[in-house]
């Protein structure tokens, strides 16, 4: 046996590097790989009451294209998503930065004191903005205090605003995480070189922060973006009446009687299929804006 | 292989009719008086697991633990989400491993309506308590099918409209009438497709609600429609429904539950029940039912038996916020809990209007009156609109 077979076997180097990822690869095949086939598998049979049938239809896809009602659900999801992503980002930004370069000594701390809110349950977290947000509210009893308004804002609660805010209150502290790692590794030096030589702070942002940090950035979009776009909890408890996403209609084809879970996995499928293709043209976008 | 996921993936039903998600949570905090297990001498042996498949609380961790204890018996209790779970797992390798469930009356109905394999015909002869069970539900239609009984009602309630009387002094006649523009900023639903299809149903005169034709089914929705800008929210369950009165968000649920009441009292908010006059409101009722090849059958048979007796019926009824079930079990129940349900309707016999009123619709469409599914997808379309 040479000292090489000794240390890397007959797999050579690419084992030693394979061998440790397998117990987490193999967990994510049979728990998550087996599960995403047999649904899109599902998604071409067809439902006869209580019964599942083995087919290869494309039925449910083609119920799908020349719906309006998941067209509009879609679209509203992504809505959603999107103006979720566009608010959580840069207040997740402006946050890690100012951990990193004005609070630096007190970094550790502000993340600790943002990362306790994890510790409160998603649920218990949703029922607190709506103690916030309600018609008799933490917000409306104030301003109405402050004589600002008269009675009560009933935009705050039940309605999209009131699902992007819950939303944003939920993601944020999942945002902050990669952004301020990936700010970690910025020099301060850069930042002092740049503005000696009269960068101004868009400049700066553009040219030094975005694109260092854009590992961070791209993993918040994806936090932000795919979790508001796929929760359907936040929409039931704060949405109201005209906020349904297409993750409830999904949810309600996987339960009761009336479900129909072959047009669930397909509105499934395709809600991913678009999602994540809308996903990966915003990341070529940040891209493009950050070397252009 | 295809044949294997097909077992898999086969099966669905009945969504709750989400007071059980508040009974889930509700259940898990009560604290009850433990019954005392009752002198009756079991002549089969008793002793081993129980396995229970069915709502949180249902499962009598209270009531019949000095019962379970004393007999020897492990209750491993799991509990469903939606009604359906006892089928699914059912036929996804659960077969054989399950005892007792509980199943929802219109659930119930549905799987003896469509021949599903899941539960097994009951010997009465090995539950002498249910003697004492309330007229309607000795021999309740959701419960018998070919002359055989297949579930032993536990609870039951209503759902009618549950407001805040310093705001409504009473309830308009009809559901048809919450359209009006006073009403605006003030509803709550549940999100319950069935049972707010069938109540506008019935309100727009319809005289089988639970079976409509494509047609009529859009005429049920454009009402729901016309509701629909007074409506704040719709409630993911009855908890939540309470939550949003309580709060001051609404003050009118409809298809509310009486236990309402009680959760705003104890949070210092008065509430009251009331349905519109002239359509009325519809009704609900859970059962223990003995699963198809169930393995430890003595054991359900003992636990069915004590738990419908009078003092453990009453304790459960209170402690599920809900009607009881049993005759002599009335008088054992605080006025609070048992003068929110109406008991007069079951003490007609034949299931009295719990049986002849039928909210689900028909699981697969049958000539021109829709299926199920359709149902759904109008709710869906309300709630989009």
């Amino acid at each position: 046996m040479t000292a090489t077979t000794g240390t890397t076997g007959r797999w050579g180097e690419a084992g030693v590097v394979a061998r440790p990822l397998l117990p987490a690869s193999l967990f994510y095949v049979v728990f998550f790989a087996v599960p995403m086939l047999a649904l899109f598998v599902l998604s071409f049979w067809r439902a006869n009451g209580f019964v599942l049938i083995p087919d290869l239809t494309f039925d449910n896809y083609e119920k799908i294209a020349t719906s309006s009602l998941y067209r509009v659900l879609i679209l509203r999801t992504i809505t959603v998503g999107f103006i979720t992503a566009a608010i959580v980002v840069p207040l997740a930004f402006a946050v890690s930065y100012v951990m990193r370069f004005v609070f630096e000594t007190r970094g550790q701390v502000i993340l600790q004191l943002i990362l306790l809110s994890l510790f409160s349950g998603y649920l218990v977290r949703i029922y607190a903005w709506r103690t916030i947000l309600g018609k008799q509210g933490l917000l409306n009893s104030t301003l109405q205090w402050m004589g600002l308004i008269d009675r009560p804002l009933e935009f705050l609660i039940y309605s999209n605003f009131a699902i992007v805010i819950t939303l944003t209150g939920l993601l944020l502290p999942l945002a902050v995480l990669p952004i301020y790692s990936a700010m970690s590794n910025i020099s301060r030096d850069y930042l002092e070189a740049a503005r000696d030589l009269g960068a101004p702070a868009y400049t700066l942002i553009r040219t030094i922060l975005v694109p260092m940090a854009l590992p961070g950035l791209r993993t918040a979009f994806a936090f932000a973006f795919l979790l508001a776009a796929g929760d359907f909890v936040t929409p039931t408890l704060v949405g109201g009446t005209q906020s349904l996403l297409i993750g409830n209609v999904i949810a309600d084809q996987f339960r009761g009687i009336g479900s129909n879970w072959p047009l669930g996995a397909a509105l499934a499928f395709v809600t991913i299929g678009i999602v994540l293709t809308l996903y990966f043209v915003v990341m070529r976008l940040i891209r493009w804006v950050t070397t252009w | 292989m295809k044949e294997f996921l097909r077992h898999i993936l086969e099966s669905k039903l009945n969504e709750d009719v989400s007071r059980r998600r508040f009974i889930q949570g509700a259940a898990g905090l009560a604290t009850l008086t433990v019954l005392g297990a009752p002198a009756m001498a079991e002549e089969k042996k008793l002793g081993g697991p129980l396995n229970f498949l069915g709502w949180d609380g249902e499962h009598g961790g209270n009531v019949a633990k000095e019962f379970l204890a004393k007999n020897n018996i492990q209750m491993q209790a799991s509990f469903q989400s939606a009604a359906d779970e006892a089928l699914t797992r059912f036929n996804t390798g659960g077969r054989g491993s399950m005892d007792i469930l509980t199943p929802n009356k219109d659930f119930q109905r549905a799987i003896l309506a469509a021949n599903t394999e899941l539960f097994q015909p009951l010997d009465m002869a090995r539950i002498p308590s249910a003697q004492g069970l309330f007229p309607a539900f000795k021999d309740a239609p959701w419960l018998t099918r070919d002359g055989k009984t297949y579930g032993i009602p536990m609870i039951w309630g209503d759902e009618p409209c549950v407001y805040n009387p310093a705001k409504w002094d009473a309830m308009p006649e009809k559901y048809t009438d919450f359209a009006d523009p006073k009403y605006k900023g003030e509803l709550v639903l549940l999100d319950d497709p069935f049972g707010n299809i069938w109540l506008f149903a019935k309100s727009l005169g319809m005289k089988e609600p639970n079976r409509l034709t494509a047609a009529e089914l859009e005429q049920v929705v454009e009402a729901m429609l016309k509701v629909k800008p007074n409506v704040v929210t719709i409630g993911a369950s009855h908890g939540d429904m309470a939550d949003v009165m309580v709060r001051g968000d609404a003050s009118l649920g409809i298809g509310g539950w009486a236990y309402q009441t009680l959760i705003a009292k104890d949070k210092g908010v008065k509430l009251v029940v009331g349905s519109p006059a002239k359509d009325g409101t519809f009704f609900w009722s859970d059962a223990y039912a003995l699963a198809v090849d169930a393995p430890n059958v003595d054991n359900a048979y003992a636990f069915i038996d004590f738990i419908t007796l009078p003092e453990s019926n009453a304790a459960l009824a209170k402690e599920l916020g809900s009607g009881c079930t049993v005759e002599k079990a009335f008088d054992l129940i605080d006025a609070s809990v048992r003068d929110i349900y109406p008991y007069d309707n079951v003490r007609q016999p034949g299931g009295g209007i719990l049986g002849t009123q039928i909210v689900v619709p028909p699981q697969n469409p049958e000539g021109d009156i829709v299926g199920s599914a359709a149902w759904v997808e109008a709710w869906q379309k309300f709630k989009v609109a």
